[in-house]
């Protein structure tokens, strides 16, 4: 079976503008990078052949003989204009990953990537998606079903049971890709290189608007002067502020403190 | 089988001039270089004098990535307050054949390189080589690289690696390394408009100014720089390394209090700094230049300290280049006649004895030294600006005084002897031939 990796070509040295970054700052992400790690380690442990994919121009193959370097088996490029819509890049990624019992990206590319690609990939797939992943511990055995912990909102964490086909996404610190022996390298630079050219129609989605919280009715504030106008809004002045001192035993204090803090509002 | 027939470490001027004549002479050539992309990690003043590339890449300026081409060469002295400018100008220099130009060397780096690719070699980047390998004998055969299963073999070894050449000094070629034969280059580079450039420095299009300075370097024995390019300029000392230590100075503030002077000020002003860059120079030329072959191993470029730092002349990317190509074609006939000895690879200094590299620096042998002696450095300045400055002030009433009295005068006051100021212009008069 195969293990798929997809990486973007993108400028790795800062937030340059460019559609098509310059060969000599480009490489793939951290974040892709460690995808890259994962799959290989899997695949260390399997007989699984690890078939790493990128979507670009011609440029774009120094990621691939990059990652062929470290150890993948075989690459694929799909020659598309980089500034595709991310449907369109993941159909024709799909299209180029037969027989793939996982695929490993990392959560969003260097480039104001939004990380939309795994998931439409997942879409095509029909298959599940574990995306944002900041740990992984794999098994002894590599077929073996596996815990992960993915980031979400607020500081909250989820922890994944994964098990069967799967797209997972990465962070960039769950692992550091290793490096290519000397050998390696100059293998790579004459390894063949299959590109197939892209096919594939926009997916529709339907159409989203951004979160906007509802708006909360503020009064005018009161006040003949411009100073009197700034002291009722930021209400610096009044003596609202809570206070109380006590002088108590430390543990009849602290039930105090925390009486006061539920009745003020600050503790639920 | 070695894995290569020759290894050239550092993809610098040096070491993809010598790829290249290898590659193009069929050989099986691995180019090695530690940063990311050829020049990445590379400084320079800024000026490059590339007509050797005439042999190697003919029609080279129609590729090369050049930011201007220098039609104007300055000298400049400063005294605290003064400045004596020598200015020349040939618009015939923006033209081919061309003289110099000035160019990042992130750019032509890379592009040096990717000629060697063309070439055939391989280009091994994010490498670093630490060591030589050798064989029984004690022949070198190889390098070891940081990476995993990292030696690899050869018939040759052309070590590139620039100043402080670590490969050098393995192979102990250097038994005497002293740092008082090298200065710090540090440079600015500072971003202020094409048109702004363009009128400040009266040129048009892509010509551009090549300025060298002496004094200016806030009391530290060395001379400055400022070049143009495209919509930067270069702004730099050079400075001897001893005297920088013991007078503990930063160079940063080196560089500020020459952006200061009042006959640089107006160049510089308004001048956003976007790189700070500093390197070593191996700046005693022949006095410090080590033996540079060994069975199985040349050395070329600044790694066999074949910069010529003189003064008005600050070029090593030319020496560079010169050497290695000649390493390259020299490593390549000594496989042929399948002797890699030191003795067969002599070929490669008597080349260089032949050529410019080797004759510029014996013609010029006493100059470095001249050039950053104290009395150059610390009583000339004053001296020369001090002469001039009297013969353009008009003092009416007074007469003009006689040209020969203002020197005795400002000689004296700089504390110059007569007897030093005749022994220095005869080895200025000797060494500059
Ligand atoms: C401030 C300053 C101003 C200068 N101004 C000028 C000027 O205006 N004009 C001019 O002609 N010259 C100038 N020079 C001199 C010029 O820069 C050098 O002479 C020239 O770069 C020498 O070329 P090179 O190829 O020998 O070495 P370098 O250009 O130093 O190249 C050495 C290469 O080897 C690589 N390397 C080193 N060690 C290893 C290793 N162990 N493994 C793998 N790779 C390695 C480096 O990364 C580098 O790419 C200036 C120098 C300085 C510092």
């Amino acid at each position: 079976m195969t293990i798929a990796v997809c990486i973007k070509w993108v400028n790795y040295s800062g937030p340059v503008e460019s559609d098509t970054p310059d060969e000599r700052f480009a490489g793939f992400s951290f974040a892709d990078q460690a995808a890259l790690e994962w799959a290989l380690r899997i695949a260390e442990k399997s007989a699984d052949e690890v078939l790493v994919l990128t979507a670009g121009p011609v440029g774009a193959e120094a990621v691939l003989r990059d990652a062929l370097s470290r150890g993948a088996h075989r690459a694929v490029r799909i020659d598309i204009d980089l500034t595709s819509d991310s449907s369109v890049i993941a159909r024709s990624l799909v299209g180029a990953m037969s027989q793939a019992r996982m695929v490993w990206c990392g959560d969003y590319s260097n480039d104001r990537g939004s990380g939309s690609v795994p998931s439409f990939i997942a879409a095509e797939l029909n298959i599940d998606q574990a995306l944002g992943l900041v740990a992984l511990e794999l098994p002894e055995n590599a077929n073996a079903s596996f815990t992960a912990v993915r980031r979400l909102d607020g500081g909250r964490r989820e922890q994944l049971l994964i098990s069967g086909p799967a797209v997972l996404s990465v962070e960039g610190s769950t692992i550091r890709l290793r490096r290519a022996s000397l050998k390696n390298t100059m293998s790579a630079s004459k390894q063949e290189i299959q590109v197939i050219t892209a096919t594939g129609d926009r997916v529709e989605t339907p159409a989203l608007r951004p979160y906007r919280p509802r708006p909360r009715v503020t009064l005018a504030p009161i006040g003949l002067t411009a100073l009197e106008r700034v002291k009722h809004i930021t209400d610096t002045s009044s003596s609202k502020g809570h206070g109380e001192t006590v002088h108590a035993e430390p543990s009849v204090a602290a039930t105090l403190i925390l009486e006061s803090l539920r009745k003020w509002g600050y503790l639920p | 089988m070695t894995d290569a027939d020759i290894i050239v470490v550092g993809a610098g001027p040096a070491g993809s001039c010598a790829a290249i004549a290898a590659a193009r002479s069929g050989k099986r050539v691995v180019l090695i270089e530690r940063g990311p992309f050829p020049g990445s990690k590379n400084m320079y003043g800024g000026v490059i004098y590339p007509r050797i590339l005439d042999e190697l890449i003919p029609q080279w300026f129609e590729t090369a990535p050049i930011q201007r081409w220098v039609i104007r060469r300055s000298t400049m002295v400063l005294s605290d307050t003064g400045a004596l400018n020598i200015d020349y100008r040939s618009n015939a220099w923006g033209q081919a054949p061309y003289n110099g130009a000035t160019a990042y060397r992130p750019d032509f780096d890379n592009w040096l390189a990717q000629q060697a690719v063309a070439a055939g070699a391989d280009l091994i980047c994010s490498t670093t080589v630490t060591g030589l390998l050798r064989d029984d004998q004690g022949r070198v055969c190889g390098v070891s690289t940081d990476r995993p299963d990292g030696d690899l073999t050869a018939s040759v070894v052309i070590a590139c690696d620039g100043v402080n050449s670590f490969l050098a000094k393995q192979a102990g070629l250097y038994p005497n390394a002293n740092a008082d034969n090298y200065t710090l280059g540090v440079k600015e580079t500072l971003s202020l408009s094409k048109h702004i450039i363009d009128e400040r420095f009266g040129v048009r299009d892509n010509q551009g100014v090549d300025i060298e300075i002496l004094g200016g370097t806030s009391g530290v024995n060395g001379g400055g720089f400022i070049y143009t390019n495209l919509d930067t300029i270069a702004v730099g000392v050079v400075l001897k390394l001893s005297k920088l230590s013991a007078q503990k100075k930063r160079p940063e503030d080196i560089i500020a209090e020459l952006k200061r002077h009042p006959a640089i000020a107006p160049l510089v002003e308004g001048g956003e700094v976007v790189e700070y860059s500093a390197h070593l120079i191996p700046e005693a030329g022949l006095e410090m230049m080590p033996k540079m072959v060994a069975d199985g191993l040349l050395i070329a470029g600044d790694a066999a300290a074949l910069c010529l730092a003189a003064g008005i002349w600050l070029e090593g990317v030319n020496f560079a280049m010169a050497s290695g190509m000649y390493a390259g074609q020299s490593a390549s006939a000594a496989i042929d006649a399948s002797n890699v000895s030191a003795a067969s690879l002599k070929s490669y200094t008597n080349r260089l004895n032949e050529t410019f590299v080797l004759q510029d620096h014996k013609k010029l042998r006493k100059i470095p030294h001249l050039v950053l002696s104290d009395r150059v450095q610390h009583r000339y300045p004053a001296f020369v600006t001090g002469v001039v400055e009297r013969m353009f002030r008009v003092d009416n009433p007074t007469p003009k005084p006689g040209v020969r009295r203002i020197v005795r005068e400002e000689r004296k006051k700089a504390g110059i002897k007569l007897s030093e100021l005749v022994r220095d212009a005869l080895t200025g008069l000797k060494g500059f031939g």
